[in-house]
């Protein structure tokens, strides 16, 4: 048998012995490839006759493509096989990963953040424990308004100071506000505040303990429509485009003009009625966020600086209200915020 | 506080064209916020938030006023039909002095517990039912109906925003009233038959008898109230103190209508047109005859205010431009008299009416007034101009690595919970701490929230208790201030983070150290140490560059049974703000060795005397070429080690790498 058709039969044999793609791959090579079987035969043409030489050349070439083919084949034949055979039950559920959660307050409290980060704001953060001038006297709350008594604010069992009164659990952010001031020094500032506030009522909406996040700028030429632009500004990043803000008059200590901000109603579209029947959620297709105004000129002058020279606005409003105003979000009950239940929990 | 008045009752005051549904939108744009409006029959209901500074308006007469300054603002016609201030005055009292044959011995025993007091007796009243249209109005306001006089008395209040008082003049003992500050303890039983104990500097009104006929500014006596028997009546309008009404209304719990009134500081002027219009409303529903003189008592005269602002000022404060009579029309129309002064045209004298001389003092006062009737709806928005403000550089890396741990825990499958700051004294005993260490709430609402936490572990093992049975696994985390007590100074309010999980403590420790690796903390060692409130070989601290920085560990079984658990906890406490500290930004990086790593395999048996972390620091302490040693698998006590041995000049041989193992073994 000349070397010709001895390569072809034992590549006939290695071929139906090749099971796998790799070893199809592997007779690629050690036939076809630089040092394989062909090129080895093939320099044999150097000691064959003459006239057979043509022939010689022209079978080697003939069992070069018959072997590149079959291989080819080979292959094709074994990769569509595979693809049918292999089946794997892609309906099953995939390996399961743990799944934790944050507090809601949390998520509110970090969208809040990037919100006014956008915009230059520098989040702080002051002592939850206070004394009564930080939380009043400052904030141009004297003694005898009634959110200092002990029905609006949970006083701690401690010797007064005598400079600064008795010590407190702040029922509002505001009470940072004289430290900032103190801290900055001189305007601008560009403040927010987000921290727990505590106050003895507990219902469906209050909570002895919540959060509040205070804003507050103080500037030169701060004005009224600087408020209402950051707010309007706030409440479209937070709540969505379509939502639109309203300020009312009202009235705080601190802040003189003040003012509440209502949002118009994600239930109802702001249009106070749902199917026909007076929407649930909202008041008249509005819902208050919060308070805010003008920084009164007597807390600048106890912050240490000139009302005459300078001025700004404040906000406070609750994460946690906010963030069970958004449409998506169903609770109204702020109660469940607080009570740690892992069914409450794990939906965040 | 909330008001309800009705539609028709204001017409009774206000020439409008604007529908109901008009003065709800513009007035609480602009002014009070109408939060409900309800048709009933052929009327209106309006149901009011009006602010405490604003109890002006706390009357269908005040919502008149505000309407007459906010409704043309929107091109609707609105004009007072009558001021009744003008209209009813002490002057237009018949003052027949032949028939003022009744007395009245009226004592003040401190002086600032009543700004005005006055009082006048009416005889021969006939008590019966109210007029329909009263009865009508009260009863769509949620006032119940109870007689033609106890009626008037309420119908003024709505009407003018006074509450006042009447009393049977036959029943005060030998017609003295004596208004004085209550002692401790004494009772009185109020018009509604609640025996009521006061706490003392309450504002009464005793006769000569010693009896308690009145708990001024919340609610009448008993024994001088108004019978089917009553002929001859003490009518009664006062403004008080405002602190003590709050407080005695508040302590005892009896919210009345009227104490919501007098509790913000009504004004004395209105007390003579209250007065008079009562007098009208009493003759004419209930045949009243004055048969006394009218007692009066007013020692500090009420004398009105300016404020001087320039126009200006308003405009440079509100951000638009708003022309001088516009300025002039809002003042005036809201009752406030301006002038504008002579030698300057932007110079504004505004002097301010008596009602509101508690909340306009200064310029911000008068800038509110004029921005929120041109109507904040009518102000632009506008961003303030950037500015640079230095952040306090551990406050922004605190607020960073604070998010970075609570998503590294949430991915690996924590929960996050948020407790209250305040605990009980016996979460507190529960865990063998002592009171004292703790801050104590003075007026707390429950035992539950009275102290302040100096750990978050008692607040973790109640939500792990409170969550058994719901799910089996549970894995809470929480980060956030504790209070540590100082002398004579706030308390130290230090973050926490602390891990209870109800699976194993290896499960536990496991977090940890992902959450080290995360925040690429290495020089860390968690070694064993007793510690109190874990069981004593359970029981481990962190240290970081040899410093403590919290402990973690299995629950003692003495605490897990007085907290009443049923799963084993373990728990994790770190101070936050040295895992802060100790944060590195970037991970520590080495070059890729090109040389070859031999890796072998050991199975050890693990003892007391053959911990891991003996085998551990043995094998990188003896052994050439170690490279990295891991513990790919472990059953019982059975653990098998892998270990990686590479050289960083050449290539190694197994031969080498098995060399080096046997010493080991």
């Amino acid at each position: 048998m000349d070397d010709i058709k001895k390569l072809h039969l034992k590549f006939k044999f290695e071929l139906a012995n090749a099971k796998t793609i790799n070893s199809i791959n592997k007779l690629h090579i050690s036939y076809l490839g630089r040092n394989g079987y062909i090129n080895k035969v093939l320099k044999k043409i150097k000691s064959v006759d003459k006239q057979k030489k043509k022939s010689f050349g022209k079978d080697i070439n003939t069992l070069k493509n018959h072997i590149s083919e079959q291989i080819k084949k080979n292959k094709h034949d074994f990769v569509q096989k595979t693809d049918i055979q292999e089946f794997v039950d892609v309906t099953l559920p995939g390996k399961t990963y743990p799944k934790g959660s944050l507090h809601p307050t949390t998520i509110a409290i970090e969208e809040i953040t990037k919100i006014f980060e956008n915009i230059g704001f520098k989040r702080v953060s002051y002592p939850e424990v206070e004394w009564e001038y930080f939380a009043f006297e400052s904030l141009n709350m004297p003694k005898g308004h009634p959110a200092r008594d002990e029905f609006e604010t949970a006083f701690i069992d401690f010797p007064e100071n005598i400079q600064y009164g008795k010590m407190l659990l702040t029922p509002h952010t505001s009470s940072g506000q004289n430290r900032e001031m103190k801290r900055i020094n001189k305007p601008p500032i560009r403040m927010i505040n987000i921290a727990k506030t505590y106050r003895p009522n507990l219902d469906a909406i209050h909570t002895p303990m919540f959060h509040q996040f205070e804003g507050l700028v103080i500037d030169k030429d701060i004005n009224i429509t600087h408020l209402k632009g950051t707010i309007e500004y706030f409440a479209k990043e937070f709540f969505g485009e379509n939502r639109k803000i309203r300020l009312r008059p009202f009235n705080f200590r601190f802040t003189e003009p003040s003012f509440e901000i209502d949002v118009s109603c994600g239930i109802c579209n702001g249009k106070g009625i749902v199917n026909g029947k007076k929407c649930k959620v909202c008041k008249s297709g509005w819902l208050e966020i919060g308070g805010c105004g003008m920084v009164h000129p007597y807390v600048l002058k106890m912050g240490g600086i000139d009302p005459e020279k300078y001025s700004g606005w404040a906000f406070g409003f609750g994460p946690e209200r906010c963030f069970m105003m958004k449409d998506e979000i169903k609770t109204t009950d702020l109660r469940m915020f607080y009570d740690s239940d892992i069914r409450f929990l794990e939906q965040f | 506080m909330n008001i309800k008045i009705t539609h028709n009752w204001l017409l009774e005051y206000l020439d409008t064209d604007a529908s109901p549904y008009e003065i709800q939108k513009y007035l609480s744009l602009c002014g009070p916020s109408i939060e409900r409006i309800e048709k009933k029959g052929n009327d209106y209901v309006y149901d009011i938030e009006i602010t405490s500074n604003k109890i002006d308006t706390a009357s269908v007469f005040g919502i008149a006023q505000e309407a007459c300054a906010i409704l043309p603002q929107f091109g609707k016609k609105a004009k007072l039909k009558f001021n009744p201030l003008t209209k009813y005055t002490f002057k237009k009292i018949d003052n027949n002095q032949n028939k003022q044959n009744k007395k009245l011995t009226i004592q003040i025993k401190n002086n600032n517990l009543c700004s005005r007091f006055t009082a006048i007796v009416l005889s021969d009243i006939s008590l019966k039912s109210s007029s329909e249209l009263i009865k009508k109005r009260l009863e769509l306001c949620d006032i119940k109906s109870i007689n033609n006089i106890v009626d008037i008395s309420n119908y003024l209040m709505i009407s003018l925003g006074q509450p006042t008082h009447i009393f049977d003049y036959d029943k005060i003992t030998n017609k003295e009233m004596i208004m004085r500050e209550s002692k401790k303890q004494e009772k009185v039983i109020t018009l509604d038959g609640n025996e009521i104990i006061l706490p003392g500097g309450d504002i009464v009104i005793k006769d000569k008898s010693g009896k308690i006929i009145d708990l001024c500014g919340i609610m009448g006596g008993l024994n001088s109230s108004i019978t089917s028997k009553t002929k001859n009546i003490v009518f009664f309008v006062q403004t008080y103190n405002k602190v003590k009404i709050r407080k005695t209304s508040m302590i005892t719990g009896q919210r009345t209508i009227a104490a919501t009134y007098f509790e913000k500081g009504l004004d004395e002027e209105r007390v003579e047109s209250t007065l008079a219009y009562g007098v009208e409303l009493l003759k004419k529903y209930a045949n009243a005859q004055i048969s006394s003189k009218l007692y009066d008592i007013y020692p500090k005269k009420h004398s009105l205010k300016t404020v001087s602002i320039s126009t200006k000022y308003i405009e440079k404060s509100i951000g638009v431009k708003i022309n001088k009579s516009k300025i002039i029309t809002i003042l005036s129309n809201l009752g406030f008299s301006v002038k504008a002064e002579k030698n300057s045209d932007t110079e504004l004298l505004i002097t301010i009416p008596s009602y509101r001389k508690y909340d306009v003092e200064i310029k911000q006062d008068i800038i509110e007034e004029v921005a929120r009737i041109y109507g904040y709806h009518n102000i632009p928005s506008n961003l303030q101009p950037a500015a640079y403000v230095v952040q306090d550089k551990e406050m922004q890396a605190f607020f960073n690595i604070q998010n970075k741990t609570k998503y590294l825990l949430k991915h690996i499958g924590l929960h996050e919970v948020i407790n209250y700051s305040m605990i009980s004294k016996t979460q507190i005993e529960n865990l063998g701490l002592k009171v004292d260490r703790h801050l104590k709430l003075s007026n707390s609402l429950s035992e539950d929230i009275e102290y302040l936490r100096i750990t978050l572990i008692q607040s973790l093992i109640t939500n792990i208790k409170q969550n058994e049975g719901k799910r089996d696994i549970l894995r809470f985390f929480e980060i956030a201030k504790t209070y540590i007590k100082k002398k004579n100074d706030l308390p130290d309010e230090k973050y926490m983070l602390s891990i209870a999980v109800n699976t194993s403590f290896s499960d536990l420790k496991g977090i940890l150290e992902t959450l080290l690796y995360e925040l690429n903390i290495l020089n860390y060692k968690i070694n064993p140490i007793v510690f109190d409130m874990f069981s004593k070989n359970i029981s481990a601290q962190l240290l970081i560059k040899n410093d403590c920085v919290g402990y973690l560990g299995k629950l003692k079984s003495e605490y897990k049974d007085k907290n009443k658990v049923n799963s084993e906890i373990y728990i994790a406490e770190l101070d936050f703000s040295s895992l802060v500290n100790s944060f590195n930004i970037i991970s520590r990086f080495y070059p890729i060795s090109p040389y070859a790593v031999i890796k072998l395999d050991l199975n050890v048996e693990l003892s007391k005397n053959k911990t891991y972390a003996q085998i551990i620091n043995k094998a990188y302490k003896s052994l050439n070429y170690i490279q990295n040693i891991k513990l790919i698998d472990l059953f019982k006590n059975k653990a098998t080690f892998r270990f990686y041995f590479s050289s960083n000049k050449r290539n190694i041989t197994e031969e080498e790498a098995k060399k080096q193992l046997k010493n080991l073994t």
